[in-house]
């Protein structure tokens, strides 16, 4: 056995709401979160001995079992690069805790009051200290900061090699607005978004307007991990992690400036192990979760997790394709970081999950086999989920 | 009370000589002693072949522009009277696939191309440091 395909199931999901000023600390956001997602499971914080986080998440592992009541803990461990390991390596971590026996049931999470700043500083905000060390002081000295500026540069680059244009960013953003909008929980539910909208917002870093970067949020998100047989004895139908895998090489350095012109990326990375250990390929995929911080790097993780070639995305993701629910491949379905709420991925997983047990509101009819991704353009993960139809 | 600047680079071990040759007005690469191909930026090893050994090697600073954003919103407080500015990833001349993060100075943003030649020039940060940077040759 040299994989932890299918032994181990996502049991468990909650969530606070998602808004710009949560009005709380970001202990009571996790708090509620995983207490959500434990009860979501029918099982009680007693139960829990595990929890995995995001590096950067401010909460810390025993504040956490000490509010909610987690006697035990014998499984903690944190996966770094934001939104790249986060919300699929915390997942993937707690599979191999509980695959391999060293916990019985871990939480994996996120909360943070990003967009309040009270807690979290906001990720569209520099930093104002007035030297930079580090990989830092080679971009911040140039006014080079924010990830949107960074990924700018990619994505220019991009339109250039292979004629990608604005309009095909724009059917991303478009796409993720019309879910949003199916899901009176997201943070942009009523406020619809045409292609002429997205083309009208303004320029943040030429060629990324402001529609064509994630929202920021306060909010928490959690999901509750078991090995196979013991979440058969559960609430809900059973979510197996099929695949799941990080990746990262040579060309993740300074940040989120990438090249894009090397044959391989993070995504194909992945790409290469998580299709062979689910034993699936594209093809079987019925519902796509592409992390969504910026349009151009969701087109480019298409591109290179092997949905089409690279510089088809822009004709992989026009005429509908990606939206519910006459989109051959629905992509989001909740609304993502682009307009669902910013919980730095881990509200696609849960959305992947209800799309698994056949909850979602744009439920995709006899969705079996879910694609799930974390952000790229830094070291990145993905997992492939399924349910048991 | 100095004007709101950008941030300045922190030399670190290793790093000082970078930034020293720039406040000399000199572009500077570490470049291999074992493989002879210059990196960016400045790392401990060879990034392409792990040796150990280098010198500091001087570059003319020629190059194309491989890529640029022109920022128009200010995410700092420097930035509110810079914008719109110009950062550009050059592809130097001296080695395929060398290529460093700067600004383009002195430029109207409508003028750019890909692989437009690009020439070495220095601005000085407020604190005292020399920056690399590039105008359209």
């Amino acid at each position: 056995m040299d994989s932890i395909s299918d032994r181990a199931c996502i049991v468990g999901i909650g969530h606070t709401e998602y808004s710009r000023d949560s009005g709380r600390s970001e202990l009571k956001l996790a708090c509620e979160a995983i207490g959500a997602a434990i009860a979501d499971a029918g099982l009680t914080p007693a139960d829990i001995d595990g929890i995995t986080k995001y590096t950067m998440d401010n909460n810390d592992p025993i504040d956490i079992a000490r509010n909610l009541g987690m006697p035990e803990l014998r499984f903690f461990a944190e996966l770094n690069y934001g939104g790249g390991g986060g919300p699929v390596g915390t997942i993937q971590l707690a599979a191999m805790a509980v695959a391999t026996g060293q916990a019985k049931a871990v939480v994996a999470f996120r909360a943070m009051n990003e967009r309040s700043g009270r807690g979290t500083p906001r990720f569209g905000q520099a930093a104002t200290a007035p030297g930079a060390a580090g990989a830092a002081s080679y971009l911040s000295p140039y006014g080079l900061f924010s990830p949107a500026q960074m990924v700018a540069l990619a994505a220019r680059r991009h339109m250039h090699l292979y004629g990608t244009e604005s309009r095909h960013f724009g059917e991303i953003a478009v796409t993720c607005r019309h879910h949003a909008n199916m899901n009176p929980d997201a943070m942009m539910h009523g406020r619809p978004m045409s292609l002429a909208d997205h083309e009208a917002s303004r320029m943040i870093a030429d060629p990324l307007r402001l529609l064509d970067c994630c929202l920021e949020t306060d909010g928490g998100a959690a999901v509750v991990v078991t090995r196979a047989d013991v979440a058969r004895d559960l609430r809900h139908p059973r979510v197996f992690i099929s695949g799941a895998g990080l990746g990262a090489g040579h060309w993740n350095h300074r940040f989120m400036v990438r090249d894009i012109d090397a044959p391989d990326s993070e995504s194909t990375v992945i790409a290469r192990h998580v299709f062979r250990d689910a034993g699936i390929t594209h093809a079987d995929i019925d519902v796509l979760f592409i992390y969504d911080h910026f349009t151009p790097l969701v087109l480019m993780a298409i591109e290179d997790f092997g949905f089409c070639k690279r510089g088809e995305g822009k004709d992989f993701v026009s005429n509908g394709r990606l939206r519910w629910p006459d989109g051959e491949l629905p992509m989001n379905t909740s609304g993502g970081n682009l307009s669902e709420g910013y919980m730095h991925g881990m509200q696609n997983v849960i959305e992947a999950v209800r799309q698994l047990r056949g909850e979602a509101r744009c439920q995709v009819k006899d969705a079996r086999h879910a694609f799930v991704s974390a952000g790229n353009g830094v070291p990145t993960s993905a997992m492939i989920l399924r349910n048991e139809k | 009370m100095t004007a709101l600047a950008f941030p300045y680079p922190i030399p670190e071990y290793g790093t000082e000589p970078y930034w020293q040759a720039c406040n000399e007005e000199r572009l500077v690469m570490q470049r291999c002693a074992a493989c002879d191909r210059f990196r960016w930026t400045p790392a401990p090893l060879c990034t392409f072949c792990a040796h150990d050994g280098y010198d500091w090697a001087p570059l003319s600073g020629e190059g194309r522009v491989h890529t640029w954003t022109v920022i128009t919103h200010a995410v700092h407080p420097a930035a509110v009277a810079r914008v719109p500015y110009v950062v550009v990833e050059v592809e130097l001349a001296a080695q395929a696939n060398l290529r460093m993060i700067s600004n383009l100075i002195d430029c109207d943003p409508q003028a750019i191309r890909f692989d437009a030649a690009v020439a070495l020039a220095f601005t000085q940060h407020p604190d005292g440091q020399k920056l690399p940077v590039f105008r359209l040759a």
